[in-house]
């Protein structure tokens, strides 16, 4: 199986970065105020008549903050005795890591053009949309890159439901609201047919996220995960990373088209 | 009509995917010895986070896993379980395909006192 057209954008963009990292000078461009809709609330998308997105992920590898590995930008280990430092895996989920690692990441599901898990989409290059409806009291996050589509977090108030009578999708159910300047989610009810990170981590239908969106500028938005899965990982752990505002419309580009 | 093909192709490529704890789901397969009808087996496994519990044969007849496992150094997989008539059973084998949906456990059966070559696919 050829490798998918999404796949191939993300290694062209970052083919020439050591470890998947983008330059550190873009994160420290811009000096421009956050933009904020008049009541004062952190605007994560365009200003009107503005163009943008956000894409240029200073990683696309997800690996335990602070944790330093060598990792290319596809999230394969140069060394596969540092599968261990990743994430706190349990063991059969480090089996199973190690295994797809050595395997050449050649089960990935987005091969298939089965779309990327949430931090996954923060990690994809092609551009990500992060649009509050006022009105119906949701975020859209629209994505350019993989499979080319949206999931929504609700901001309506309700509570995060049971996950045990939530039926299991790619993307989970997710409840948002804001700390501050930071948009907060939580999703649970995720299906495991997807990889939810570059390199393969695994996870069970158990997976918790918790996602942080924080628009500290202008032209640059942090991001930080909480990945929370106790049949998989020891312990929670977390990750961040940042995504740069670039200028126009997040371009066509259907994964499909890659195949053959 | 294409349309339609398409979307089973995809939809049939996306079924090889591996999935999250590779013992997860549902397992068929059968035991049978020279002279015997073939006898199905359904397995129901599930992970959740300290143990792997589940049944075999799923109906009036059910039988609960007392035990399993699995050992990742070789992906190898043990279970035990006792008959409603107190006749032990155990299951040791290997798994195999651990990248397809449709990945398979292949190992020796033992119920009855008869020992039987087993491969179990995952539905």
């Amino acid at each position: 199986m050829r490798l998918s057209a999404g796949l191939a954008l993300l290694a062209a963009l970052v083919a020439l970065l050591p470890g998947g990292h983008c330059g550190d000078a873009v994160a420290a461009a811009s000096g421009t105020p956050t933009p904020r809709f008049p009541d004062g609330r952190v605007r994560l998308d365009r200003l009107p008549g503005e163009s943008g997105y956000w894409d240029l992920p200073s990683t696309t590898t997800l690996v335990e903050q602070g944790v330093h590995v060598d990792i290319d930008a596809s999230g394969k280990l140069k060394n596969i005795s540092d599968a261990v430092r990743v994430a706190p895996l349990q063991p059969w989920a480090l089996a199973l890591y190690q295994y797809r690692q050595r395997n050449g990441l050649t089960d990935d599901p987005m091969r298939a053009c089965v779309g990327p898990g949430n931090p996954r989409q923060m990690q994809t290059p092609g551009g990500i949309r992060i649009i509050e409806d006022r009105n119906y009291q949701r975020v859209y996050v629209l994505f350019g890159g993989g499979n080319r589509g949206w999931r929504t977090i609700y901001m309506d108030g309700r509570k995060p439901p049971d996950p045990d009578e939530v039926t299991a999708t790619f993307y989970g159910l997710a409840v948002g609201h804001w700390e501050g300047d930071t948009l907060v989610a939580e999703s649970i009810g995720f299906n495991t047919r997807f990889w939810f990170s570059n390199g393969g981590l695994p996870h069970t239908e158990g997976l918790r996220l918790t996602e942080r969106f924080r628009r500290a500028s202008h032209d640059v938005l942090e991001y930080e995960v909480t990945v929370d899965d106790s049949r998989t990982y020891t312990r929670p752990w977390k990750a961040a990373w940042t995504l740069h505002w670039v200028s126009g419309d997040i371009p066509e580009h259907f994964c499909e088209t890659g195949r053959k | 009509m294409r349309r339609v093909l398409t979307l089973f192709l995809l939809g049939s490529i996306a079924a090889q995917a591996q999935e999250g704890f590779p013992l997860d789901g549902t397992w068929r397969g059968q035991r049978a010895a020279p002279g015997e009808s073939p006898a199905t087996i359904v397995l129901i496994l599930q992970w959740d986070g300290k143990k792997v519990t589940g049944i075999i044969n799923p109906g009036p007849k059910q039988t609960a896993i007392a035990d399993a496992a699995l050992i990742p150094e070789g992906w190898r997989v043990k279970l035990s379980a006792r008959t409603a008539t107190g006749q032990p059973i155990a299951f040791e084998g290997t798994l195999g395909e651990l990248g397809s949906y449709h990945r398979s456990i292949t190992g020796t059966w033992t119920e009855g006192g008869q020992r039987y070559q087993v491969r179990m696919v995952r539905e």
